[in-house]
């Protein structure tokens, strides 16, 4: 077998998906009959335990600011502070991640953000594979 | 017609750290002393109902009883995050409330591991400061956020529930801190996870409690001048929410726990005396107060400027100190709550007595996500 020359990143996170051409992308679940929206493949839906389960639909990035913490403290080992996030996604999917680039006075509810994929760290697995995750950035920002 | 459930017997260790006695014994010598105070035996107990966390799979029940007197009774071992304590508790009166036992016991017990407690499992690289904070702090802080750019709610305010809470607690010989800490100590001591300080994070502690829980006839064979009725007895689940689990949501399940009790217990938050609430961190104290509907919604900062909720006010909240200084062992906090409340009611808090105290609810909250609500009553 042919040694694969383009190695496929892995998720960092259990929201992203990655493509066969290696694209990553969020994808969540809505129920056909409720409108609720989830982050996971469920059996039937969590809202109204329709047994239709809840298809999927690839999440756009866009979103507004929800909630914030600036945290100073964390486990052992972990680098602060960091700015945790919740994060309205436009079409409809809530995400807790990391706000970057931004002044903490700047913080308020309905702050316009867009998802941003990154390396997680750089963070590789232990055959070296390297990993996909995200973050937030202020929206007009790269 | 069924039976109305009373606690004939209460007790709770002192909070705080235990690093020579295992979690096992804390419980057996709870469960003793609740068993004095209801003047019974261990050989009443018709069944134990055992809550622990971080002891959950070890079977805290039988380990008790190896402790105590192995009667052979059924053992019920429960874990329910943080409303351990308080389904357990449930799980007793249920028990009592089939007619199929006179007298059963509930205990929880726990030694908490040291440090920050919480964390989701890893999966791939440690998400922890990649994909914001899964910490319990960073948690209950976005929580008081929201409430913050709703309300307006300020920092000094949810700073003013730690004030109050280690305030009672210099009159609880049973909590962990028993220090006052004035406004200007709290803001100052060192951040956590914004707006949320140390101090007004609760304490982690090992901890026991204990209940005796029995039927109307058993009550008045042991007579009712000690007894205290259990008015209502509710646990829920939380319903749907389209941020969670991505943003934890303390309010719907205590919410809906709280509506259910108020309707079996056929009263409202007008008719309670004291209410011990699930303060694991300052800002849940404030979120709460609207959730058990001691105020109207977006009034929380208000209450707590009042000085309503503290001891001498309208609505005495936490007089134990609550979880931010009596301590939250997790698996007996919500045993210790209901504690508390019987304390109240039968007139022997001591110096925190709440004056006249006819009805008390107790709550907790578990994360993932779980509300218990009692509303007891002096019979």
């Amino acid at each position: 077998m042919a040694a694969d020359c383009t190695v496929k990143a892995r998720p960092a996170h259990r929201i992203v998906r990655i493509a066969e051409d290696g694209r990553p992308r969020i994808e969540a679940y809505r129920c056909e009959n409720c409108g609720a929206v989830t982050d996971s493949q469920t059996m039937a839906c969590r809202a109204c335990a329709s047994r239709k389960p809840p298809a999927s639909f690839g999440v756009g990035r866009t979103g507004k600011l929800w909630s914030w913490s600036v945290v100073h403290r964390s486990y052992p080992g972990v680098a602060v502070p960091f700015i945790s996030v919740i994060v309205d996604l436009d079409d409809g999917l809530t995400l807790k991640g990391t706000l970057r680039g931004v002044d903490t006075s700047g913080l308020r509810q309905g702050l316009p953000v867009r998802l941003v994929f990154d390396d997680a760290g750089g963070a590789h697995d232990k055959e070296g594979v390297p990993y996909v995750g995200f973050h937030f950035v202020p929206q007009g920002d790269a | 017609m069924m039976s109305d459930v009373y606690i004939a017997g209460a007790d709770m260790i002192a909070f705080g750290r235990y690093p020579d006695r295992a979690y096992f014994q804390l419980g057996a010598e709870a469960a003793l002393m609740a068993l004095d105070d209801a003047g019974l035996s261990i050989k009443d107990m018709g069944a134990v109902y055992a809550s622990s966390v971080f002891n959950a799979q070890s079977m805290l029940g039988q380990k008790m009883l190896k402790e105590i007197g192995q009667t052979g009774v059924p053992c019920i071992n429960v874990s329910n995050a943080c409303a351990s304590g308080a389904t357990a508790v449930r799980e007793a009166f249920v028990a009592i409330k089939s007619g199929l036992y006179d007298a059963v016991i509930a205990v929880g017990a726990e030694q908490n591991p040291r440090g920050m407690l919480g964390g989701a499992p890893p999966f791939g690289p440690p998400p922890e400061g990649l994909f914001g904070s899964e910490s319990m702090p960073a948690v209950f802080a976005e929580a008081g956020m929201v409430h913050a750019a709703r309300y307006g709610t300020t920092v000094e305010q949810f700073a003013q529930v730690a004030v109050k809470n280690h305030h009672h607690a210099t009159m609880n010989p049973k909590a962990y801190y028993r220090r006052e800490t004035p406004l200007e100590e709290v803001l100052a001591s060192e951040i956590i996870a914004e707006p949320l300080t140390k101090l007004m994070c609760s304490a982690n502690v090992d901890g026991a409690a204990a209940v005796v829980l029995v039927s109307e006839r058993k009550a008045r064979e042991l007579g009712m001048g000690r007894a205290v009725r259990i008015r209502a007895s509710v646990l829920a689940s939380d319903p749907y929410e389209p941020r969670n689990p991505e943003m934890f949501d303390p309010n719907s399940v205590t919410r809906l726990a709280a509506a259910q009790a108020y309707e079996m217990a056929g009263l409202g938050p007008d008719a309670l005396d004291l209410v011990e609430l699930h303060d694991c961190f300052a800002t849940a104290e404030l979120l709460h107060y609207e959730n058990l509907g001691l105020c109207g919604d977006g009034e929380a900062g208000r209450l707590i400027d009042s000085g309503a909720t503290a001891l001498g006010g309208a609505i005495p909240v936490n007089v134990s100190g609550g979880l931010l200084s009596k301590g939250h062992p997790i698996g007996a906090t919500g045993v210790a709550n209901i504690v508390e409340i019987v304390e109240h009611l039968r007139g022997q808090a001591g110096a925190r007595q709440v004056d006249g105290a006819r009805i008390g609810l107790a709550h907790v909250l578990g994360f993932g996500a779980a509300a218990g609500v009692h509303i007891l009553e002096k019979a």
